[in-house]
C-alpha cells in the first residue's frame, strides 16, 4: 500500500502536530536525563492513536502495510524534534531485519507485538570496534544437545539496549553469521548503558553468558540480512538526518532574520547570507537523495542499494554542516548549553558515525557502483 | 486539446526515427576509443563551426515543421500548444538519437529570448520574430551585460534616445554568447539617467544587421571565442521594436533572467558528461593506476554522493514539473552544484593524471581534460555568479533580509 500525495501531506501534518505536542524542547531535555529515556505514555499514544509503530509492518503480521516512502515521512518529523523513542531500534532496525530473514514463523511471532506498540525490540550487530562487517563478528552460537542455541559475546552500541524486550543478534555459526532471537530477561544477558555523545539516543553494552537464542532466517544467512538491513537502515536514518538538518536550517534562518547587531538583522549581511544558503543546498539534496532513495526502496528497484548508500553519505554530511553552522549563525549563544543548537550537533555527529562514518560509507558507495 | 504524452511519446519516436539514428550511450563509452574531447565550450576554426550552425539551422527546421520545433509555444506564432510536460518527454526521447547539437540557438534564444518576446512585445513583432526564431531561421542572443555592469545588471550605461518613432541606441555590451550569429538581440538600455536604477532601462529588440551593430569575438582563458563583445553606435531601432513599457525594462529583463536560470544548469549531457560518469572515473583510476589510493578513493566517493544526489534532485524537479506542481529551489541548487560537481571532477581527474595534466603526452583521454578543466572558472561565473544565485537562496527562498542597495 502506498499513501498519494495528499496522504503523505496528512501523515506530515499529523505527525508534526503530535511531535510539537509531545516532543518540545522541554520534555526532550527531561527524556535526556531520565531512565528510561522514552516517556512509555507517549510511545502508547504513537501506537494507539497515530499507529505509527505498525506503519511499515506488512497487514498479514498486524501492521497498516504502509512502505519506506511513509516511514520516511514520519522519520524525518521524528528527526526534527529529536523523538526521543524506541521508534528506530524497534521499527526500522529491528522489524526490518525480521522483514529481511524471510522468516514467516520469527515474523509472526513477533511483528504483531512491535506493530502494536508492546514490544520493543533492537538489533546488536557491532561489537567493540563498532564495525557491520560481518567478517569481525566474534559473538558465537553454538547448538546444544536438545535442539536448542546457546549464544555468547558481547556487543556494543545497541540502540536501547537497555530497554528493549527482544533483542536480534547477530551471531557466528559455523555456516557464518546468522541472526539470532533473544530474550532480555533471559539468563545470562547483562545490559550496561554506554556513556553517549547524543545524549538522546541511548546506547548500550550486552554481554551473553550462554544466553539461549532463536534462529532467525536461514543459518549462515546472516551476511546477506545484514547488508539489506544497513540500506533499509541508513535510508531510515537519512530521513531523520534530513529532517534534523531542515531544522537547524530553520533556526539559523529564523535567529538571522530576527537578530540586528550593528543596526541590522544579520541576515542582511552576505557572510550571513550565503552560510544559509549554503545549508539550504544541503537540506534540498539530503531531503532529495533521502526521499528519492525511500522511493526506490518502495519500488524494489535494482538502483536502491546504489541510492542507499548515497542517501546515507549525502544526509551525514549535510546534517553535520547545518548542525555546525547552525551554530555559528547563533554566535555565542550557539555554544550554550541552554541552546537546542548542541542537541542537534551530537545527534548530528553520533548519527554520522553510527554505521561506521565517512571513510567506511564512501568506499561501500564505490562497491555498490561497481568501483 | 491536449495530446496523451503517450501518443505524443510515439509520435516523436517516429519523427526521430525517421530523420535521425540512435546515439550510443555517452556515459558508458568505452575507455580509449572515440573522441576524448572534454570542451565544455566550443574553440572550433571559423569554418567548423559556420558548418554547425548551418546544421543546427537545419535539424531545427525539421524539428519545427514536423511539429517539435515549439512544443509548448501558442499556435497562433506556430507553435504547438502542448504543455512543459510534452516538452520534457520530447527532450529524453530525443537524448537518445545522434541529433546536431542545437545549442547555438536553444540555449539563449529559445530558452530566454523567445519566452521573453512572447511576454512582452507587440503581436506584429512576435510574428515577425518568434516563427522565425522557432524555425531556425534567425538567431537570438542577449545584449545586457556591460563592463561594468555584469552581474549588477541595473546599471546598464547603454543609452536609447528618442527621435520621433525611433530610438537611437550607443553604448557596449559584453559577454555575448552567439552574437557573431545572431539575427537580433535583446538589448538593455538606459533611457532615463535620473530615475532610480531599475526604474530609467528599456528594452529593445535590435536587428543585428542595423548600421552600427559592431561584434567582436572575445578570446577567453580556453582560448576559443564563445563569448563577443558588441558594440552599439548611434543604432536606429523602431519604436514598436521595443519591449514593455518606456523604462519597463527591468520587468523584461526579469522574464529573461528567469528563464536562463531554468535553461543553465539542465545541459546534463554533452561532451562532459563522461566527468560526471562513474563508470568513466573508475575507468580513468584504472588507467593511471591509481585504483588503488585510498585517498583518492575517497574523494571519488565523495564527489560521486553529490553528483548522485544532484541527479536525484533533478530527478524530483522533473517529477514535481510532470505533476503539475511548481518546481521548489531545486533548479538553482542543482545550477550550483553541475557547476562545482564538474569542477571538483576536473581537479580530481588532474590528481589521478599528474603531469599528464599539464603537458600532452599523446594519451587518449589525459590532456584532453585540460580543456574541462580551463572551463570549470567560468561554470561559477555564467548565469549568474555563485555569489548571485546564493544570494536569490537566501533572499527569495529562505526569505533573509535584503542587502541595503544603492
Amino acid at each position: 500500500m502506498s499513501a498519494d500525495a495528499s496522504g503523505l501531506r496528512e501523515l506530515r501534518a499529523s505527525v508534526g502536530e503530535f511531535m510539537a505536542a509531545k516532543s518540545p524542547e522541554e520534555a526532550v531535555r527531561k527524556l535526556m536525563e531520565s531512565e528510561p529515556r522514552f516517556d512509555p505514555d507517549v510511545w502508547s499514544q504513537a501506537a494507539d492513536q497515530l499507529r505509527l509503530p505498525a506503519l511499515a509492518i506488512p497487514e498479514e503480521y498486524g501492521g497498516d502495510g504502509f512502505g519506506p516512502v511513509e516511514l520516511g515521512v514520519v522519520l524525518e518529523e521524528m528527526g526534527r524534534a529529536l523523538f526521543c523513542s524506541p521508534f528506530f531500534s524497534t521499527v526500522v532496525l529491528a522489524a526490518q531485519a525480521l522483514l529481511a530473514s524471510g522468516d514467516s514463523e520469527a515474523c509472526a511471532r513477533h511483528l504483531p507485538g512491535i506493530a502494536a506498540g508492546r514490544t520493543m525490540a533492537t538489533l546488536a550487530v557491532a561489537e567493540e570496534g563498532g564495525s557491520w562487517d560481518p567478517a569481525l563478528i566474534s559473538t558465537r552460537a553454538v547448538a546444544d544437545a536438545d535442539g536448542g542455541w546457546k549464544l555468547s559475546g558481547r556487543k556494543g552500541f545497541v540502540i536501547d539496549g537497555t530497554t528493549a524486550d527482544l533483542i536480534l543478534v547477530v551471531a557466528r555459526t559455523v555456516a557464518g553469521p546468522s541472526f539470532f532471537a533473544v530474550d532480555r530477561a533471559a539468563p545470562g544477558v547483562t545490559a550496561e548503558a554506554m556513556e553517549t555523545l547524543d545524549a538522546t539516543r541511548t546506547l548500550a553494552r550486552l554481554t551473553f553468558d550462554a544466553v539461549p537464542a532463536t534462529p532467525v532466517g536461514p543459518d549462515g544467512a546472516g551476511g546477506r540480512i545484514m547488508a539489506k538491513v544497513l540500506d533499509v537502515a541508513s535510508v531510515g536514518l537519512a530521513a531523520e538526518q534530513a529532517g534534523g538538518a531542515r531544522r537547524c536550517l530553520e533556526m539559523s534562518v529564523e535567529h538571522a532574520r530576527t537578530r540586528h547587531q550593528f543596526g541590522r538583522p544579520i541576515g542582511s549581511f552576505q557572510a550571513v547570507k550565503h552560510k544559509c544558503a549554503d545549508m539550504l543546498v544541503q537540506v534540498e539534496l539530503a531531503e532529495a537523495s533521502a526521499r528519492e532513495a525511500a522511493l526506490l526502496a518502495a519500488g524494489d528497484a535494482p538502483d536502491f542499494p546504489v541510492a542507499a548508500a548515497v542517501a546515507h553519505a549525502c544526509c551525514s554530511r549535510a546534517y553535520m554542516v547545518a548542525a555546525m553552522e547552525n551554530i555559528q549563525v547563533h554566535g555565542g549563544i550557539g555554544f550554550t548549553w541552554e541552546h537546542p543548537a548542541h542537541l542537534y550537533f551530537r545527534r548530528a555527529k553520533s548519527s554520522q558515525l553510527l554505521f561506521g562514518g565517512p571513510a567506511i560509507y564512501h568506499e561501500r558507495l564505490l562497491d555498490r557502483l561497481g568501483i | 486539446m491536449e495530446q496523451d504524452t503517450q501518443d505524443f511519446a510515439a509520435e516523436a519516436r517516429s519523427f526521430l526515427d525517421a530523420h535521425a539514428t540512435k546515439a550510443p550511450d555517452r556515459a558508458a563509452r568505452t575507455w580509449g576509443q572515440g573522441d576524448d574531447s572534454m570542451a565544455y565550450f566550443s574553440s572550433l576554426p571559423p569554418e567548423q563551426e559556420a558548418e554547425q550552425v548551418r546544421r543546427a539551422r537545419e535539424w531545427q527546421r525539421i524539428r519545427y515543421e514536423n511539429g517539435f520545433g515549439w512544443i509548448t509555444g501558442p499556435p497562433e506564432y506556430g507553435g504547438r500548444g502542448l504543455t512543459p510536460v510534452h516538452d520534457l518527454v520530447y527532450d529524453a526521447i530525443e537524448s537518445e538519437y545522434d541529433v546536431p547539437d542545437t545549442g547555438v540557438l536553444g540555449v539563449v534564444g529559445l530558452g530566454m529570448i523567445g519566452p521573453t518576446i512572447l511576454a512582452h512585445a507587440q503581436p506584429h513583432i512576435k510574428e515577425r520574430w518568434l516563427p522565425a526564431m522557432y524555425r531556425g531561421d534567425a538567431i537570438a542572443c542577449q545584449l545586457f551585460s556591460e563592463p561594468d555592469a555584469g552581474s549588477d545588471l541595473a546599471s546598464v550605461t547603454t543609452r536609447a534616445v528618442r527621435e520621433g518613432e525611433e530610438w537611437v541606441l550607443s553604448g557596449q555590451k559584453v559577454w555575448t554568447s552567439v552574437a557573431q550569429h545572431s539575427d537580433v538581440g535583446l538589448a538593455l538600455t538606459r533611457t532615463d539617467p535620473e530615475a532610480p536604477k531599475h526604474r530609467g532601462i528599456t528594452a529593445f529588440l535590435v536587428p543585428m544587421d542595423a548600421p552600427g551593430v559592431e561584434v567582436r569575438p572575445l578570446r577567453q582563458m580556453t582560448g576559443g571565442a564563445d563569448f563577443n563583445e558588441v558594440f552599439l553606435t548611434d543604432v536606429r531601432v523602431p519604436d514598436d521594436h521595443r519591449l514593455g513599457e518606456i523604462d519597463g525594462g527591468w520587468t523584461v529583463a526579469l522574464t529573461t533572467l528567469m528563464n536562463e536560470r531554468d535553461t543553465v544548469g539542465s545541459e546534463g549531457a554533452g561532451p562532459v558528461a563522461a566527468a560526471l560518469s562513474p563508470d568513466h572515473l573508475s575507468a580513468l583510476m584504472r588507467a593511471t593506476w591509481t585504483w588503488d589510493d585510498r585517498a583518492l578513493r575517497a574523494r571519488l566517493g565523495e564527489l560521486l554522493v553529490d553528483v548522485l544526489a544532484t541527479g536525484h534532485l533533478n530527478a524530483r524537479a522533473q517529477r514535481s514539473l510532470r505533476a503539475g506542481v511548481a518546481p521548489g529551489p531545486e533548479r538553482s541548487v542543482a545550477k550550483l552544484m553541475y557547476g562545482q560537481n564538474l569542477t571538483r571532477a576536473a581537479h580530481f581527474v588532474g590528481d589521478c593524471l599528474g603531469p599528464r595534466l599539464i603537458a600532452d603526452t599523446g594519451q587518449w583521454g589525459t590532456y584532453a581534460w585540460s580543456e574541462l578543466l580551463l572551463a570549470t572558472p567560468a561554470l561559477r561565473i555564467l548565469g549568474g555568479t555563485e555569489e548571485i544565485m546564493k544570494n536569490i537562496l537566501a533572499e527569495r527562498v529562505l526569505g533573509l533580509p535584503k542587502e541595503a542597495r544603492a
